[in-house]
């Protein structure tokens, strides 16, 4: 069962090792001659305005706390989804349930404006 | 060929002992065949590119690069060499670190994830069980790769895919492609009409379009925009770490172009159950279906203009969202009927 | 694939009935026009009546036997049912309380009733719960709903603030439980409260592991309960908040908590009860003495009362720990009734005494500071009296119920053999007798400080005369509700005979 993932395991390391080698050659073939102007960054031609790592709008988090929920609700329908012949009416009807209250905070957070990006 | 392995493998033991030698030998074995499928992967990005080109001028009417070798056909390779001898700059304020580490981590899942599909009936690399899951886990790292963008999809996406396992009860991916060679019309001969697809037919739209979405692919490409923010998050990419980025998108691009066939159109299936048909090798329709998907994405970036992020979200939360949840409460139920297609 | 693969969801019904209902506040009042929002708060009335009754019918259906369902994981006992309908009363009573206060601060909004309904949802699947993992779910439902209600004014900072605090100090402590619940499942190899019971009382358990994850529950319990030494919280929170979500954050959910303490360490852990009585015993003389004389200190009435709850949490407990006396556990349904019995007259005086805080606040008028109360008597007697009553039952002066519960616990706490205990307590409430009396004092013998016009609302004076008079006549006629407690005690597992 568990030898089953060595080659997983495998193709994991060497997607990394081949991204590192492609990285070496470009570093190794290249010319390397780095000075200020070259150094600093894209800014259309200008100097730099602000720091690049700036505070987030917040609605980016709220969206990122809706897309977790929901992509939870999904790591709960993989497995029953896969069952389902198995569970007959109850598990059916349970997870029915489960959906119906997601619906229902979903139903919410449209209304609300959650959803809306302006 | 199994004798060919045998002597192999009798090599390796020879060499390296009765201890050493079997897992040497396993070790060697799947290295090679992870070369065997990520270096044609690399020519299939190269030549994707190419194909990109030309197919998006022949659509523009123009001819699209036709100097470098027999129709522009080394044009790629010119690309490539190109690529290797530019300079890395690294910004000044950048994280070293992170600055390189950000291409091999979007480059990394899009080969990773080849581990598990399969390219014909027992011809997978690594036939396990959660395949779906692996391939869902480690396509959410790119995410950390682009992060805005992928969101709304994803989600949408695995709302798609609940379809495709209730009706398929496996996590297997060959499983789901024998899955859909069964069911009324298959036993007609008429298999490409019981391919997930059609029953499915609103959540393989919905699965596309977030596909189209997850890989930044125009009309949802809002996070590289070339024509509004000079190609976005990787402006300050230059040479190979550029090339490690692109690699890792196209190979992407193949990636779920490649699953959406294996889920809903039947993966290495032929579509009409005839001798004829049935003799030529699965791996060709498979390659047939990714190419016709790829199609579509290339065909996509040619016709429609660009999203707004807000119309993204919109599309995807308020319409996807509801439409996938609406297609799985029905399709559970109508499993529950004794009018079920998929006995 | 049919109707028979459910399971007997009878004892559950009260439960499904409040989710199905609160679901359906939550969407009425989002298509409800602006002009029509007061409906909401009738609902949310109506809903609570409604789990009251269908809890009464259950009730009957199960003849007071202790009922399972969802595989063992929820049962309904009688406690479980009678503490659920006090909830149900109280929960009722805050609303009705809060209403005028919220409406006057732009609060009175869906979000409030239904965070108020799902919070008496996560209380009645604490009170229910034969199961770690169904009391940590009913445990954080609740939690999260009452978290949110404290920043529900969000333009205030401290509200945010409380909110805050509460969030993480609440988050730290649910860490804690759930270590030890973890350690508790990996000595026992069980979650199910009669389970672990059972495999504790054959013996066969690593100790050390079991008394470490006594500790890290007890821990835990001891934050939900706001007693020393994790009562950080209780003054600041209680202070920041809207005095309406004060009210409902001091009455309820001490119900849970106390069936929550029932449940995990009489239901399941009673065979380690001389390891936790001893925490207790520790964590109730730092609890009474920390609360009764820090309260005095404080000028500001929702101050005093946080600490006032540290002590009478403290006191509580000292009916909890008096149950079993070397091993031996005849006199445990005394002592643990006087410990229920003593926890829900503390949410009604509670209720009462938050409840006059809300009926004196008005726009823009807080009545928090102890200078407010100053001639209640000359502007509103009624009320002054009606208040009289409430700080004589907290100082447990005779005749009111506070008395008669103190003696209860008291009693229980003599029977175990512990007179230097009593004798503490009983000094300690002396100390706590001082601040309620300054309260009286300052209604009675100062002139007004506020001028401003009185104006609860009818059923407001109703429901607080009510709950005043309620003292007295408890107080004179204790003995129905201290047997109902006697009797719901007895049907605990492992108490049953």
């Amino acid at each position: 069962m568990l030898e089953n993932y060595f080659p997983v395991l495998m193709f994991i390391a060497v997607g990394l090792v081949l991204g590192g080698v492609l990285l070496a050659v470009g570093r190794i073939l290249a010319p390397h001659k780095p000075d200020p102007k070259k150094l600093s960054p894209y800014e259309c031609g200008f100097e730099a305005f602000e720091d690049a790592r700036m505070k987030f709008d917040v609605r980016y988090y709220l969206v990122a706390i809706l897309f977790i929920l929901f992509d939870l609700e999904i790591a709960f329908l993989f497995p029953w989804a896969v069952v389902i012949p198995d569970i007959g009416f109850f598990g059916y009807a349970a997870m029915m349930v489960f959906l119906a209250i997601l619906v229902v905070g979903f139903v919410y957070e449209w209304k609300k404006g959650a959803l809306e990006w302006e | 060929m199994n004798e060919l392995v045998a002597t192999l493998a009798g090599y390796s033991s020879a060499w390296f002992g009765p201890q050493w030698g079997p897992p040497v030998w396993v070790f060697v074995k799947t290295l090679v065949l992870i070369l065997v499928i990520t270096l044609p992967l690399f020519g299939c990005v190269a030549y994707l590119t190419l194909a990109e080109r030309k197919i998006i001028g022949y659509m523009q009417v123009r001819i699209g690069p036709n100097r470098v070798g027999p129709a522009g056909l080394l044009q790629p390779i010119a690309d490539a060499v190109k690529l290797m001898f530019k300079e890395l700059i690294i910004p000044a304020g950048a994280n070293k670190f992170l600055f390189v580490l950000a291409p091999m981590l979007t480059l990394m899942p899009a080969l990773a994830a080849w581990a598990v599909i399969p390219f014909g009936p027992e011809v997978v690399l690594a036939d396990v069980d959660a395949g779906l899951l692996y391939v869902m886990a480690i396509t959410s790292m790119g995410v950390y790769g682009v992060i805005i963008a992928g969101w709304a999809s994803n989600s949408t996406m695995g709302f798609a895919l609940v379809c495709v396992l209730l009706v398929s009860q496996s996590l297997n991916l060959s499983d789901i492609v024998n899955g859909q060679a069964r069911g009324r019309f298959a036993a007609e001969g008429l298999n490409f009409l019981s391919w997930n697809w059609l029953p499915l037919l609103p959540m393989f739209l919905v699965y596309f379009i977030s596909a189209v979405a997850e890989t930044n692919r125009a009309p949802f490409d809002v996070a590289e925009g070339e024509s509004e923010i000079v190609a976005g998050f990787h402006v300050e990419y230059s040479g190979m770490t550029f090339a490690v980025f692109f690699l890792g998108e196209y190979a992407n691009m193949i990636l779920v172009s490649a699953l959406a066939t294996i889920m809903f159109l039947g993966g290495w299936l032929p579509p009409i159950d005839a001798p004829l048909l049935n003799a030529i090798p699965g791996f060709f329709w498979l390659v047939l279906k990714i190419g016709f998907l790829l199609f579509c994405f290339l065909w996509f970036r040619a016709t429609f203009p660009r999203y707004r992020y807000d119309q993204i979200m919109r599309l995807g939360w308020k319409v996807f969202i509801p439409l996938t949840i609406v297609w799985l409460v029905l399709v559970a139920a109508w499993m529950q009927t004794p009018w079920n297609p998929w006995q | 694939m049919s109707a028979s693969d459910l399971p007997i969801l009878l004892p559950a019904y009260g439960e499904i009935l409040l989710l199905v209902l609160a679901s359906a506040i939550l969407l009425v009042d989002l298509f409800l026009p602006e002009r029509l929002r007061g409906l909401t708060h009738w609902l949310s009335l109506a809903t609570l009546a409604a789990c009251f009754v269908l809890t009464v019918q259950v009730v009957r259906a199960t003849g007071g036997q202790a009922a399972y369902t969802f595989g063992g994981m929820f049962v309904a006992d009688l406690m479980a049912n009678v503490l659920k309908l006090v909830v149900y009363a109280a929960v009722a009573a805050v609303l009705v309380y809060s209403r005028r206060y919220l409406a006057e601060r732009g609060m009175l909004r869906g979000e409030f009733f239904v965070l108020a309904l799902f919070a008496t949802l996560g209380m009645a699947v604490m009170i229910s719960a034969n199961h770690m993992l169904a009391l940590y779910l009913g445990l954080e439902l609740m939690s999260l709903c009452v978290y949110s209600m404290v920043a529900l004014n969000r333009d205030s900072a401290t509200s945010t603030e409380a909110a805050m605090k509460y969030f993480v100090l609440g988050a730290l402590a649910s860490g804690l439980l759930l270590y030890g619940m973890s350690m508790l499942y990996g000595a026992t190899g069980t979650l199910d409260l009669t389970q672990m019971a059972q495999v504790i009382a054959v013996g066969q358990v690593n100790g050390v592991v079991l008394v470490f994850g006594l500790v890290f529950v007890v821990a835990g319990l001891s934050f939900k309960l706001g007693v020393v030494p994790f009562h950080m919280w209780i003054p600041d929170v209680y202070h920041g908040a809207p005095n309406a979500m004060t009210l409902f954050i001091s009455t309820a959910p001490k119900l849970a908590a106390f069936a929550m303490a029932v449940r995990m360490l009489v239901n399941g852990l009673i065979d380690l009860a001389g390891d936790w009585q001893q925490m207790l015993v520790v964590m109730a003389v730092l609890s009474m003495a920390l609360g009764n004389f820090a309260a005095i200190a404080q000028t500001n009435i929702k101050r005093m009362l946080a600490y006032s709850t540290i002590s009478h949490m403290g006191f509580m407990l000292l009916g909890l720990l008096a149950g079993v006396v070397g091993g031996n556990r005849f006199s445990a349904p005394d002592a643990y009734s006087a410990a229920m019995f003593y926890t829900v007259v503390y949410v009604l005086m509670s209720l009462g005494s938050f409840g006059m805080v809300l009926a004196l606040s008005r726009a823009g008028f807080e009545a928090e500071e102890l200078d407010d109360y100053r001639g209640l008597n000359q502007r509103d007697p009624w009320l002054a009296f009606l208040m009289l009553l409430l700080m004589f039952a907290l100082a447990g002066v005779p005749p009111t119920v506070g008395f008669y519960a103190k003696l209860a616990v008291i009693d229980a706490v003599i029977k175990a053999g512990q007179i230097w205990l009593a004798v503490v307590a009983v000094l300690l409430s002396l100390v706590g007798a001082f601040y309620y009396l300054r309260v009286v004092k300052l209604m009675y013998f100062d002139e007004p400080r506020d001028a401003g016009p009185i104006a609860p609302g009818r059923d407001v004076r109703w429901l607080l005369s009510a709950n005043g008079l309620a003292m007295l006549v408890l107080g004179v006629m204790p003995g129905s509700l201290m047997a109902l407690c006697l009797v719901a005690v007895q049907g605990l597992y492992p108490l049953a005979r």
